[in-house]
């Protein structure tokens, strides 16, 4: 997923790399626990480890091959999704300087989409998944499969978004391709997250961030776990009509509201974005919850108490 | 190639790199200005011609196959804007003493704990690829012979078992690189010369006037 130069356009490459130093800058401060005697070793070996595995591409359907992004298990092994972002995107400097695998000019968006993006939803992702599944370390494998596997497909969709705004690709085309392509290659990276986890818990399991170490904080599991109907589970929502619009159609009614709508356009009709069904229903459904969210917040800063 | 420090080499080899990757799509001449200096780049140091010619040929094979469905036009500069870059890195990678990435790292103006980690993560690829032989070995002696038989072998255990080994070596050398004073970066000298920084200076007007010129004559 490594994007070489000549994909992106200026502003793009621009804008990217803008959040990516500066999120990069914060990474640096986070994570300044991971520069010490005992974990620079850690950082440093899952640096050169994840660089080596991402060396190592096994085939997907269609005559198209994916490598390991590594995201979530860099986060995971090494505690923190800062040093996890930092280690990723050390790879993706040493891949694209050293070996012109993703562009220098593309850089910025190659850290934001992989480093940044990926560890943060797998990381994220895993947390709440290995709460949801009580907590325990022999869960962690499984938790941590999944986000890693669902944190690609997230990765190659803002990878889609950047190069439709940079009009290499049609959005509609891109979109469902890019996310396709990833649905394979994250269960591939997702068994190997796994797997590697599950070995690490029997072998080694003071390696992996304990109960005592840095916990998730309280709002994170909520957030995600909204993200995750509205963004995924709403794919899976039927498409036969509610109570009213079967009673509506039955009685011929129906046509009352097909008229309204052309009158009065939305953005996110029948909850989808730029006739994108699939893509376009989590996209609606998580902007949605934004909105919900927002509103809900707005609302409660105007009636709570100055004192409170 | 002795007359260029680690440092130097580095610095002018990114300086081409960079440059070459900014250039504008189609500005072919103004590649064949940093092909040029690319070329003139590995004759002076030496770089060998035959590992050299080996590397640029398997990593271009990778790259055409992600360039080739852009269409002919456009992967042809994109391919050989490539081949500049590659050549420029490669002559440094290859014509670099061992162990001394890190010396050449320090001399760059970049935070500090990023340098840490792209010394580390260097310093352990070795490690990493000295226990993939090694358990390669121990594989074929359990009679799983040849690449089928070491693929069968290899699984997401075995991934973990690597890590492992190599965990265990890294921290031991870390200790090893802490007692022999190591302190986040290595304890030696690695500013440049008043003459070594004229040559930065030069190579960057020189990149940045060939850069900005391919924009310029797109605009004209």
């Amino acid at each position: 997923m490594h994007i070489p130069d000549g994909f992106v356009s200026v502003p793009v490459a621009a804008a990217t790399s803008v959040v990516s130093v500066a999120a990069l800058g914060v990474a640096l401060g986070r994570s300044k626990d991971a520069f010490g005697v005992r974990r620079a070793p850690i950082l440093g070996l899952t640096t050169a480890f994840i660089f080596a595995a991402q060396m190592i591409n096994f085939p997907v359907a269609g005559g198209t091959s994916g490598h390991l992004l590594g995201g979530a298990l860099a986060a995971i092994v090494l505690g923190s999704p800062w040093a996890g972002a930092l280690c990723i995107a050390t790879v993706l400097i040493i891949q694209a300087v050293l070996f012109a695998d993703g562009g220098i000019t593309a850089l910025g968006a190659n850290i934001f989409n992989l480093a940044f993006i990926g560890v943060w939803v797998g990381w994220s992702l895993t947390q709440t998944l290995h709460r949801l599944m009580g907590g325990s370390k022999s869960r962690l494998p499984l938790a941590s499969g999944i986000a890693a596997a669902i944190s690609v497909v997230v990765a190659a969709i803002c990878a889609a978004l950047q190069l439709a705004i940079s009009g290499t690709a049609n959005l509609g085309v891109i979109l469902p391709a890019m996310a396709g392509v990833h649905i394979l290659i994250g269960v591939g990276e997702g068994l190997i997250t796994g797997g590697v986890l599950a070995y690490l818990v029997k072998a080694r399991p003071d390696l992996l961030p304990g109960n005592d170490e840095e916990q998730i904080r309280s709002w994170v599991v909520p957030v995600v776990s909204i993200l995750l109907i509205a963004g995924l589970l709403s794919l899976f929502a039927s498409a036969w009509p509610d109570g009213l619009e079967k009673v509506a159609e039955d009685t011929g009614f129906i046509d009352l509201a097909e008229q309204i709508r052309i009158s009065i356009p939305t953005p996110f009709a029948d909850y989808t974005f730029n006739e994108n069904e699939g893509i376009g229903t989590s996209m609606a459904g998580i902007l949605g919850s934004i909105v919900c969210f927002g509103v809900a917040w707005g609302i409660a800063q105007v009636v709570k108490p100055k004192n409170a | 190639m002795r007359k260029f420090s680690l440092t130097l080499r580095l610095q002018l080899s990114l300086i081409i790199v960079i440059g070459a990757a900014f250039l504008k799509l189609n500005a072919w001449y103004w590649l064949c200005g940093y092909g040029i200096i690319a070329l003139c780049w590995a004759v002076s140091l030496r770089v060998p011609i035959r590992k050299l010619t080996g590397l640029l040929g398997l990593e271009l094979i990778f790259l055409s196959f992600l360039a080739l469905p852009l269409g002919w036009e456009r992967a042809s500069f994109l391919l050989v804007r490539s081949l500049v870059c590659l050549l420029t890195m490669n002559s440094f990678l290859l014509t670099l003493p061992p162990h001394s990435f890190g010396i050449a790292l320090k001399g760059l103006p970049l935070p500090r704990a990023l340098k840490e980690t792209l010394l580390l993560a260097g310093q352990y690829l070795e490690i990493l690829l000295g226990e993939v032989t090694q358990m390669q070995r121990s594989a074929k002696l359990r009679g799983l012979n040849g690449v089928a038989g070491w693929v069968r072998y290899a699984n997401a255990s075995m991934i973990g078992a690597l890590y492992l080994r190599s965990l265990d070596r890294a921290e031991r050398v870390y200790a090893a690189m802490i007692a022999r004073g190591y302190n986040g970066m290595l304890p030696v000298d690695s500013t440049l010369r008043i003459k070594e920084r004229f040559a930065v200076v030069a190579m960057g007007i020189l990149a940045i006037s060939l850069t900005v010129a391919s924009y310029q004559l797109a605009l004209s």
